[in-house]
């Protein structure tokens, strides 16, 4: 047997070839294959915070359903073994069995019976506007509620609450639970009169009468005064990043090979921006409730920094303020940093609309907001509509422009048939930088604000209907 | 030489099989990636679909407010039924169209006239065959005749891709004028010859809303202990589920 020397030479240069290609592009589609699978582990991670932020907020709501119905076994049932339940000032009840008994006595049900409530007992418990946060580990969570009640006995007594709700939850055996529930009862007002006939009561002198009969397991941690005094409960999401507004940055992936692996990252990069952009609905949810929060006690700073550097703010007929420094300035016209006793200055942030655009950089989205306020003495209801949009910065969510259409101002005692109030002008102290965008009455006016997203089913641009 | 040769080239040959072992190696492992993504691309999916359901449940309620009835009605499916009240079952996106421009008042908001839908307290759930789905949800009503607080439990189907309605059931829980709001005025329910248009078929369920009780059965098991909703008990003042 025997090889040309040519021949030789040919199959050694192969064969060369074909090995050190063979390494080179193993050594190279190795290194992509690990980067791809990194990307798959963020991926899976992002998706279960996304999970969890949506099984918290199911949970919370699960508990107001079941409370209005006089369902406190199944509501106590949504905590751990060890739950607790802090109720306002009382103090703090422990375990699902006490949990169960505090929530039947506030709502008039029976333990002995079961679920269900006595003829002309009004319990509804409307669990609202929630600011979710994950822990950084995915197996725990916080979550900020607004509950706003309509309560009371049949010919007896008809009253509306409202509470702002702090939970920690914990993900158990894959199924996550309320470990703790922070219930701040801000007030319990009667119909006749409202929130603004309440008198200031001492702070630590308000335990409920159900606390009396039924003591508490231990004292609560903090004593507070409830409205006509302004109190802030403890935010989770005090101190730190904000992860709760935060998503995904804009990213726009590079031009991928075409081999096999190639495809799959195409694919890759395809479903990371449909993460993102479900990730980032969930994001903008957070970022309206924070906003609310913080318009809620006058803390005007807090509300702008959530504003981009050159977002706008439009309120009513008020005119168009541009940038964060003049936001601040326009939200401080409804009272002092941090509000005075007797100003009440609720706007429920609910019924939300959110589409994020195709490349997840932006987003717009319709809210409704129901507002309870009190001046100098005096309730007042509100009603209307944001069409707001936002801005991805670096992949914390910020408002570019928030627009709240007046729909209705009321005034408490008489309601807003028998005395509406028209808008304010705008301020001639703190004059906007634009006059009104769009120039319109309030009720008993009414127009359709426009529609800044399609129909959802035939998506076709929404024209006003009007016979 | 002679015998270098063929050595060298068998050992550069498997150096080469080698590499083509590494090959096949990796074709196993991208199709482990393949899979990883399509059961992530499913959960996200899933997440999208929560949040469109919401969509269509919210764009009701702005649509009921300012009587934007094409709009509502085209948030049905062909086969839809909706029913609302004590008033009995409409078959059909025309019947949902009919329901509301006879029974409820021509196109467009009407000046002095405030119905304010608003929808909260939405709980969204996607079955697993992903084409099919539930909310539980709030209407808290604002309007010129005073408070409503009704419920609904609806259902949703994914037809080419896009979530609409299924089935519209909305309870009521409690009506009142604005005057003493709950304390005595409350409106009883709507039943079917109220006011026009006639149903297609008589309530599914008959009760009586507040100072009554009438609980309408959850779509979903509690969320912790997974199981399912046991009936109110008459004892305790919960008559039942209706009729």
């Amino acid at each position: 047997m025997s090889f040309s020397p040519r021949a030789v030479r040919l199959a050694l240069g192969l064969s060369l070839g074909l090995a050190v290609c063979g390494m080179g592009c193993a050594k190279d589609e190795a290194a992509r294959l690990t980067a791809l699978k990194a990307r798959l582990k963020a991926m899976t991670e992002e998706t279960a915070t996304v999970e969890a932020i949506t099984k918290v907020q199911r949970l919370g709501r699960a508990f107001g359903y079941y409370t209005d119905k006089g369902y406190f076994g199944e509501a106590a049932d949504l905590f751990t073994d060890d739950g607790t339940f802090q109720w306002g000032v009382d103090g703090v009840y422990k375990g699902k069995a006490r949990i169960r008994e505090l929530l039947t006595r506030h709502g008039g049900g029976s333990i002995k019976d079961g679920p269900g409530l006595p003829f002309g007992r009004l319990n509804l418990r409307m669990q609202l506007q929630p600011v979710v946060t994950v822990s950084a580990g995915g197996n725990s969570a916080h979550a900020r509620w607004r509950e706003w009640g309509l309560l009371g006995e049949y010919k007896k007594s008809a009253t509306w609450g409202d509470a702002v709700i702090e939970d920690d939850y914990v993900k158990e055996g894959g199924v996550w639970k309320i470990s703790a529930r922070h219930y701040y009862l801000n007030f319990e007002a009667p119909y006749q009169g409202g929130w603004a006939s309440l008198k200031p009561v001492t702070t630590g002198d308000w335990q409920s009468a159900v606390a009396k009969e039924f003591p508490p397991d231990a004292p609560a941690p903090q004593q507070y005064a409830p409205f006509p005094t302004v109190f802030v409960p403890p935010y989770h999401y005090a101190n730190g990043p904000l992860k709760a507004i935060q998503s995904r940055a804009p990213f726009t992936p590079p031009r991928r090979p075409d081999d096999a692996l190639g495809k799959l990252e195409a694919q890759a990069d395809a479903k990371e921006l449909q993460l993102a952009r479900t990730h980032s609905v969930r994001a903008l949810e957070n970022l309206q409730a924070m906003y609310g929060y913080y318009i809620d006690k006058g803390q005007w700073q807090q509300a702008a920094a959530l504003f981009a550097h050159d977002g706008t703010y439009e309120f009513g007929q008020s005119g168009v303020y541009v940038g964060s420094a003049h936001v601040q300035r326009a939200l401080s016209l409804m009272g002092p940093q941090g509000l005075e006793q007797g100003q009440l200055n609720n706007y429920v942030m609910v019924q939300p609309i959110i589409n994020v655009s195709a490349d997840n950089r932006t987003a717009k989205a319709r809210w409704r907001s129901d507002v309870q306020l009190s001046r100098d003495g005096k309730g007042r209801w509100g009603g209307g509509i944001y069409e707001n949009e936002y801005v991805n910065d670096k992949g914390t969510w910020k408002f570019s422009k928030l627009h709240y259409y007046v729909t209705f101002w009321g005034d408490y005692d008489q309601g807003w048939v028998a005395k509406p109030f028209p808008m304010d002008p705008p301020n001639t102290k703190v004059p906007p930088d634009r006059p009104p965008t769009v120039v319109y009455q309030s009720f008993p006016k009414l127009q359709v604000v426009p529609f800044d997203y399609v129909h959802p089913v035939t998506h076709q641009p929404l024209m006003t209907e009007q016979e | 030489m002679l015998n270098f040769m063929p050595r060298s080239i068998v050992a550069l040959v498997w150096v080469a099989l080698c590499a083509s072992v590494a090959h096949a190696q990796s074709a196993n492992e991208l199709q482990a990636v393949q899979q990883e993504l399509n059961s992530l691309g499913t959960r996200i999916e899933r997440l999208q679909d929560l949040n469109e359901i919401q969509i269509v449940q919210h764009t009701y309620g702005y649509f009921v407010d300012k009587a934007q009835w094409h709009g509502l009605a085209d948030l049905f499916a062909q086969d839809a039924t909706l029913e609302i009240g004590g008033k009995g079952v409409f078959l059909g996106h025309d019947r949902v169209f009919e329901y509301m421009h006879k029974g409820l008042g021509p196109l467009g908001p009407r000046d002095g006239l405030l119905i304010d839908h608003q929808q909260f307290q939405c709980l969204p759930t996607v079955n697993d065959d992903g084409v099919t789905g539930s909310v539980r949800c709030i209407a808290f009503v604002m309007s010129s005749g005073g408070w409503g607080h009704n419920y609904y439990e609806d259902r949703f189907v994914k037809e080419n891709g896009v979530w609409k309605f299924k089935k519209l059931h909305g309870p009521f829980n409690m009506y009142c004028g604005y005057k003493i709001g709950w304390l005595d005025n409350t409106v009883v329910n709507t039943y079917p010859e109220k006011f026009p248009p006639p149903p297609d078929l008589p309530p599914t369920v008959i009760y009586l809303t507040f100072p009554n009780y009438y609980i309408e059965p959850f779509h979903y098991p509690n969320p912790v202990t997974g199981n399912p909703m046991p009936p109110p008990s008459p004892r305790a003042g919960g008559e039942a589920f209706g009729r």
